[in-house]
Order: structure tokens, then sequence, then C-alpha cells
């Protein structure tokens, strides 16, 4: 019988500095046949180790297209501490991929809002990627990202590589006092860029994954551009161990964020109990 | 006695003394004797006072979700007034913040292992020479009747009961003690109910809970279990009062006490110090004297 | 007819197995203290109903501590060597029906989608032998959640106390028929449990309001007295959250599964600081949601078999029952129609 926590030894591949405490790290299977066999759906996560150290949970933040898987941390904690250090080259765990995804296949054909703050880009990120890869599905897509400040925007260089595509919006954005001399993007919080980028719920849906006080801002600018609750779609996440239903402590009341989620939709999340 | 506890507590309340009061209780219908939190004049009845009023309710003076309900009363037994002293020498409550309401307790029953009460006393009542509370702002009961008690129990406090216990374990050879702690802590499941049970365990974020490094393995093996029950035990060393909060707690019946009781006697022998026996005492790690015997700190 | 064996056939079947290279688990009786162990010699054992056990026969399925692999760092690579397989038949002989009703319950959590070797494997090894109840304590209210003293669920075989050294055994499964057969002897006899401990609260009137009150201030105040150990976790047959950790160093170690539990504050606790159960009230509240309307939505039965061990070990005089009287005639029984 197979062993559910045993996790697969990854080779780092690359692993690059997004700012001041976060890394995203692109790493695959040293097993060809793992590799060979290994498939996830847009949105899922995995858990991701340092041997020694422990595991964390972490969006498998890249596209499924690609002979890589990639993750992004910010360090925080015991094991992201240690992540830090990891090298091209290194070795690390992984066991997933977990938990449910964004419905990308029911997306085809509608407009896509993507909004993010801060550190919440990487969850995101993998549905831009594979939106972007194939952008004859999809119709218009608006990008919103902020953070607090420059410094603080993660992919920052691929931002502009999305706005090259046709039919796509990106507006970044930092908090006022958060810009620089040479900042090209706007100023002002991700609710009030979003309000002035003419979005529109018509054949449309959003993403929106943030910091709690993001979230509580930009629904009311989605709902009053005609967003329905079943339109709106966020990311959660809570503290997990096992990811597999089991461990129990990342439920929202009866909800197992790591087996029901981490995808929900505003309609979900407004049947949830006060317990996230 | 327990009319008179609740007189007096209904009078803290209804003055606005106290917003809260913490005492015994039965818990559930008919259950238990436990903590119960009076905050209206008009419950002063759900308190009680009898031989089952085990607990040190002292644990509840630090926990947040208690400190919210106001300025607190406490009923506290000898041993566990104590704790609210040594809570008051380590800068944990403002003395003047709480109203301590002393009982004359003439000791607590032991209980099986369903709860029900024994009949006979506790090890650490049988060497209590504080049957009525000190260092408190009201006392219940009757000092003259507790000063008989203390004076039958001082000829053996320092042989009877919990020593006399502590006592055979040390004639025992250093392999046979070992022994006898591996298979106690064979049964250690790291719940913690010691450290949470104790009043005087109050770190925000334990040793045994962090993890930047880990100090202490988290797995209920022998090497974790007597590297946390050590260390805690050290933890508490001239700061435990003796009170038997955590073996009372101990899902797994292990005679934690012995080990409190080991590094209370040091204290005592070594530096003539009785944790919680003077209001505004220094603690013992945190000072030292001229006349140290140690060279090493003079 | 009734089958019958004696308190020395009981030893034997547990010395035969021994020297078989079974594991065998009876209680153990050490001075006060009753504990379900593994043992070495059929004499350690005490073949009595228990009713005041220290822990569970959870923790033969389910241990407070098991390595799930090594692993060893071999230049950049690590090589991963998983945990053994759990081979050995394992017979538990004495555990009580509330012990073993935790099984079936806990069955579809350790296969829900993903199969659970370790639990799973202990549990197709282990034969379970209960003892029917003789006696219940003010901490019982197993039939008030679908239990008994005589409740067959998760056991194999059941030994009922006829008082004379002998037990009638009824067997429930083929393991179960397998263990006795060859050694049970034919009897007038029957055996009987004790009544059914009383418990004057509807559980499923509770459990209602526990699933339709989320945000109700009740929860903090029940809570007051709860220090938030771990204790009413570990003790509890059906309590099965965990820790995953590892231990040793950066070049050789082990990745461990630990019990964990819910009442502790570190349990929910974001790497970011933040705690979506900040409070005693809302860990509280956890714990019996799930036990009474979380786990019963997504699995069928309560989490819970009655067994009373939570409000036997708790140092604060709480638990199970003492939690869901106090909701009942706090809040159910006062609540407008």
């Amino acid at each position: 019988m197979e062993n559910i926590y045993k996790p697969d030894a990854m080779e780092v591949l690359e692993v690059t500095q997004e700012t001041a405490d976060v890394k995203r790290v692109r790493i695959w299977f040293r097993d060809p046949e793992k590799a060979a066999e290994f498939k996830f759906n847009i949105g899922q996560f995995g858990l991701y180790s340092v041997f020694g150290v422990g595991e964390s949970t972490f969006n498998i933040c890249c596209s499924n297209s690609k002979k890589y898987i990639e993750f992004c941390f910010r360090k925080t904690g015991r094991v992201t501490e240690r992540m830090w250090d990891v090298e091209p080259g290194d070795t690390i765990g992984f066991r997933g991929p977990y938990g449910n995804s964004y419905p990308m296949k029911e997306w085809e054909g509608k407009n896509l809002v993507f909004v993010a703050g801060g550190i919440a880009m990487p969850p995101i990120r993998c549905a831009i990627q594979y939106a972007l890869e194939n952008r004859e599905k999809y119709g218009k897509i608006t990008i919103v990202y902020g953070a607090r400040t420059v410094g603080d925007l993660v992919c920052k260089s691929e931002l502009d590589e999305w706005a090259k595509y046709p039919n796509v919006d990106v507006l970044k954005t930092v908090d006022p006092g958060g810009e620089t001399p040479d900042w090209d993007g706007r100023v002002g919080f991700v609710p009030t860029v979003l309000g002035e980028a003419g979005v529109s719920g018509d054949n449309s849906v959003a993403l929106v994954v943030g910091p709690p006080i993001m979230i509580k801002f930009s629904l009311p600018v989605l709902e009053k551009s005609g967003f329905s609750d079943d339109a709106i779609f966020t990311s959660l996440e809570n503290r997990m161990k096992c990811g597999l239903g089991k461990c129990g402590r990342c439920n929202c009341g009866s909800v197992y964020v790591c087996k029901e989620g981490p995808v929900f939709t505003l309609a979900d999340m407004k049947e949830l109990p006060d317990d996230f | 006695m327990e009319n008179q506890l609740r007189n007096a507590i209904r009078k803290l309340l209804e003055e606005k003394t106290v917003d809260v009061a913490i005492g015994y209780g039965r818990v559930g219908v008919g259950g238990a004797v436990g903590a119960v939190f009076v905050t209206d004049p008009n419950e002063v009845d759900r308190l009680v006072w009898n031989a089952e009023c085990r607990q040190n309710l002292a644990v509840h003076l630090l926990r947040p979700e208690v400190k919210a309900l106001g300025k607190p009363a406490i009923v506290v037994k000898g041993c566990d007034a104590r704790a609210v002293v040594v809570l008051a020498n380590e800068g944990q409550i403002e003395r003047e913040n709480v109203v301590v309401v002393g009982v004359v307790c003439e000791g607590i029953q032991g209980a099986d292992a369903s709860g029900v009460a024994t009949g006979t006393l506790l090890d650490k009542c049988v060497t209590c020479v504080e049957h009525a509370a000190q260092n408190v702002d009201i006392l219940i009961g009757d000092a003259a009747k507790a000063a008989e008690l203390d004076a039958a129990n001082a000829p053996n406090a320092k042989t009877a009961g919990k020593q006399a216990k502590l006592a055979a374990l040390l004639q025992k050879t250093p392999e046979e003690r070992f022994q006898y702690w591996r298979d106690e802590f064979s049964r250690c499941v790291r719940c913690h109910a010691c450290r949470q049970s104790c009043p005087l365990c109050y770190c925000n974020r334990c040793v045994a809970d962090k993890n930047r490094p880990t100090r202490i393995d988290t797995s209920a093996t022998l090497k974790g279990n007597f590297a946390w029950n050590i260390l805690r035990a050290f933890h508490l060393a001239g700061r435990c009062v003796g009170c038997g909060a955590c073996s009372a707690a101990c899902p797994a019946g292990i005679d934690l006490d012995l080990l409190n009781l080991t590094l209370a006697n040091a204290a005592d022998e070594q530096f003539g110090y009785v944790a919680g026996k003077e209001l505004g005492a220094a603690p013992l790690i945190g000072t030292y004297a001229e006349n140290d015997k140690e060279e090493f700190i003079r | 007819m009734s089958q019958v064996v004696t308190l020395e056939q009981l030893k034997k079947l547990a010395a035969d197995k021994l020297s078989a290279g079974a594991r065998v688990v009876a209680p153990v009786v050490d001075g006060g203290l009753v504990s379900f162990k593994e043992i070495s010699d059929a004499a350690q054992a005490t073949f009595a109903p228990q009713v005041r056990v220290q822990n569970s026969i959870k923790e033969f399925f389910f241990p407070k501590h098991e390595v799930i692999f090594t692993f060893v760092r071999k230049g950049n690579d690590v090589e991963v060597i998983d945990a053994p397989d759990f081979e050995d038949d394992q017979i538990i002989i004495g555990a009580r029906p509330c012990d073993a009703a935790a099984l079936p319950i806990l069955d579809p959590l350790f296969g829900w989608d993903y199969q659970d070797r370790f639990y799973q494997q202990r549990r197709a090894k282990t034969t379970v032998v209960t003892f029917a109840c003789k006696e219940t304590d003010a901490h019982c209210f197993c039939a008030a959640v679908d239990g008994g003293p005589d409740n067959q669920a998760g056991s194999d075989a059941m030994l009922f106390d006829l008082g004379d050294g002998s037990f009638e055994v009824r067997t429930f499964t083929d393991k179960g028929a397998a263990l006795f057969a060859g050694i049970a002897t034919e009897s007038d006899k029957t055996g009987s449990a004790c009544a059914p401990p009383t418990c004057d609260f509807d559980v499923e009137q509770v459990a209602v309001w526990i699933t339709e009150n989320f945000g109700s201030p009740e929860w903090e105040k029940l809570s007051l007295r709860c220090v938030g150990c771990g204790a009413c976790a570990y003790v509890c047959p059906t309590c099965h959250c965990f820790d995953i950790v590892d231990e040793g160093s950066y070049s050789k170690g082990q990745r461990v599964k630990n019990w964990d539990a819910c009442q502790a504050g570190m349990f929910t606790l974001h790497a970011s600081g933040h705690n979506p159960r900040s409070t005693q009230g809302k860990r509280q509240r956890q714990r019996l949601t799930h036990k009474f309307s979380i786990y019963p939505g997504k699995f069928g039965p309560y989490l819970c078999t009655g067994c009373g061990n939570c409000s036997r070990s708790c140092g604060a005089s709480f638990g199970v029952r003492p939690a869901l009287e106090t909701l009942n005639a706090d809040v159910v029984q006062n609540q407008e129609d």
C-alpha cells in the first residue's frame, strides 16, 4: 500500500528572488517515471519540504504545460527560513497535487479579471499563465495587481510581458507612499484601481486573492460592476499538515480547505462560517 | 462557610469592586467541582466550597479569555494562595487589581479514576501548614480551626505525605529511579495538561512549542518525554508552590509532584526559600546573596 | 446454546498468540491505574471488564508517535526510505465496547480518498475482543450516542463475564470466530451486560443547536474553564488530529506523525501570526462542532462513543458530557420555539 505522506525527491532547477523576503523556486522530479506520470490542474497546491526541517503548503504557481513546477514562499517560519537557502541542484520534497482547481474550462469564452495583492500573486499567476498560453480561448483579460511598495511586488518582469499580449490590460499599483522615483505604475489601493479599470460583470469572471482587507473592499467594486457571487472566485489558505483531509486543522466549519478548496466562489464563501 | 463565601462574593459583585468572581462550582448538571466564573451577583449560589475543590483556580488569572471579563476576585486555598503570590512577585498580575478571597481549607479529598471522592486526604494536605490562606484580602472560615490543623501537621510537615513518597523514591538506587521514571514517562502523551493547569507555567510561547530551533522533540517518545518533563521541573525550581495541579491534571497519572518537590526541597534546604510565602519576595532564580555558598556567583 | 471460555483459556490464548509472534494488547492494572498496553507475558494482563482506563485502544491503530519515513542526504540528492509495513498480527483482548466502536467511526476518515496505510494495515491485521460492560460511571453516556454496554460495533468478538471465572463468547466476524475456534466450549450459560448509563439530555437536540449556532457568544462562556491542554483529545478513542514534523538533522532524519489537539492555541496558528481560532471558545466550538456536526455531516456517525474518557481525564472538570449538559441546560432548553 502506498504511503500517502511520503514526498517525492525533487531537483531544484532555478531559484529567483522576487522581493527582499520572497523567492520563487522551480523544481522537477528526480525520478523520470514520476515526472512522466505527473499532472495537475490550475489552482491546486502541494506540500513542499526541506528534509529534516519540515513541510509547508504552497500553491503551484505556474501553468501545467511545463516540465517543471514552481512555487513562491515568503521567509516567515521554520521551513521557509531553511528553504531560503536552497540552490539549484539541491533536493526538496514534494507531494501533491492536492485540492480542487480553477474551472479553466468553464471560464473559456469569458472575460477574465484577476485581482491580486502582495504575496497573493502566485496563486493567480498559474491561471494567468494558462490563460495566456490558451489566449484564443478567453476574452479580455484584466490584471490588477498591487502591493504596499514597489519592493513588495512579485513577478514584476512578467507583468510587462503579460501586457504585451493582445487584449490584456495590466494595471499595477502600489499603495500611496510605496512608489519609487522610477515607478511606472499607478499609486493607489487595489480596490480603487479595480474601480478605475472599467471591468464589467457581463460574461466575465473574477479571481481575487490577497489580504482580507483587500478582498473586503474589492468585492463591493466587483458587485457594483455586475459580477454575481458565482462569478467571483478566490483561493483560501489555512494552516495544513496533511493536505489529505485527515489531520483536522484546515477546516472552516464543515469545509476542509485542503479537499473541498482551496478554490471557492464568493457564493461558497458566504456559506462558510467565520473560521478563517 | 459556603454561605459566608457567597455573601462575600455577592458584595464584591454588587459594589462593583470586581467584575468577575473565579470560584468553585458544579460543572454541567450535578457534575464534578470545577471553575465557575460568576459575573452576576444573583448567581453567587453557583459557588460551592467543599473537600472536592481540588483545582488551583489561579491558572485562570492569566488566561486572556478570563482577563477579558474584567477585574477578578479569586477563591483560593492556602496552597493556591501561594501561587497568586508568586504571580504577583513575578510581575504577572498587579496584586491590587485582584481581590483574593482565601478560604480556610481543612483538607481536600483525593478522587478515584471516576472523579469520585475517596474520603482520604490528598498527600499535600497531610503536610499542609497553611490551612488558612495567607496574603489574602478576605479570609472566609474559622482561622482558629486552621491554626489548630496547622499545629497538628507541623511536626510531620517535612516527612509525611508526598515527602514520604519522595523519600522512599530517593532510597532506591539511581538505576531503579531511572527505571521508575522510564515507566512513568512512557505513558506521557505530551498533552501538556501539566503546563496548562499550572498557574506558574505562563510563558507566552513555551519552549516546548518553539521550533526555530526545536529544543525539545514534540514526539511523545521517551527522549522527548524526558526532555519535556525534566525541563518543565527545572523551569519551576524555586517557583513551584506544590499545589499538585500538574499531577492532578495528568491523564496518564504521572506523579509530577515528585520532580517538583525535589527542587522545592532543594530551594528550601540550600537557600531557605519557600516559593509564594512572602508577598514582595524577589524570585529565587533572579537573586543572589553575598553569603551564597557557591563561589562563582559572589 | 452459548459458547464459553474460562479465564485460564483466555490467558492461554494470549500466551499462545504471543508465542506465535503476535502482538497482544490487554488491560494492565498498575496501582490505581489501568492502561491498555502491549503485553509480553499473559500474566501482565487483567482479563476483566474495565470502565476507567487511562488511555484508549486508539493508539494501537493510530499511535501517539509514528515514523512515516526516514531520509538520508546523499550529496545533492535525498534518499527517502519508506517506513516498514505493519505485518504482525495484533490481538486486543479486553477493550471496552466504546473503544471498539470508535474503529468503524474512524475507518472512513482514514480511507477518505487517500488511504492512510498506517491505520489501514493495523486495522486489517487486528482482532478486537471486547468485554461487555458490567458497570458504568457518571462519565459514561454511550447509550446517548448510539452505543451501549454490549454494543457490537467494532468488536470481532465480545466476552460476557459470567462471574464464575468464565465468559460467554459471542463472535461477530470471521476474525472473531477464528480466534475462538476450538477453544470455546458449548454451554447453556448466557451472560449479560449492565444496564446502559442514563443521560437526561438528547444529544441530537444539542447537536442541532451546535450546528445552527456557530456565532453564539455561548461558546466563549462555555469554555472559560478549559485551560487548553490536549488531554481530552489524547484519551479520546475517536479524536484523530495529528501533526507532521521532521526530526533529526539536515543530513539524516525522519518525518513523524504525532497526535495533536485542537484545544491548543498553536494548533491553527499561521506562520504570519494570524490565528483563525484565537480564543478557547473558538477552539472548544471546533471540538464540539467537529464531533457533533461536521463529522456526522461528512461520514454519518457522531465522532464520539460516549466513553467518558475526556471528562474522567480533564483536570478542569470539563469534557464532552459536561459540555453537552451545560449547553442543553443553558441554551437548548431555553430556546424559544
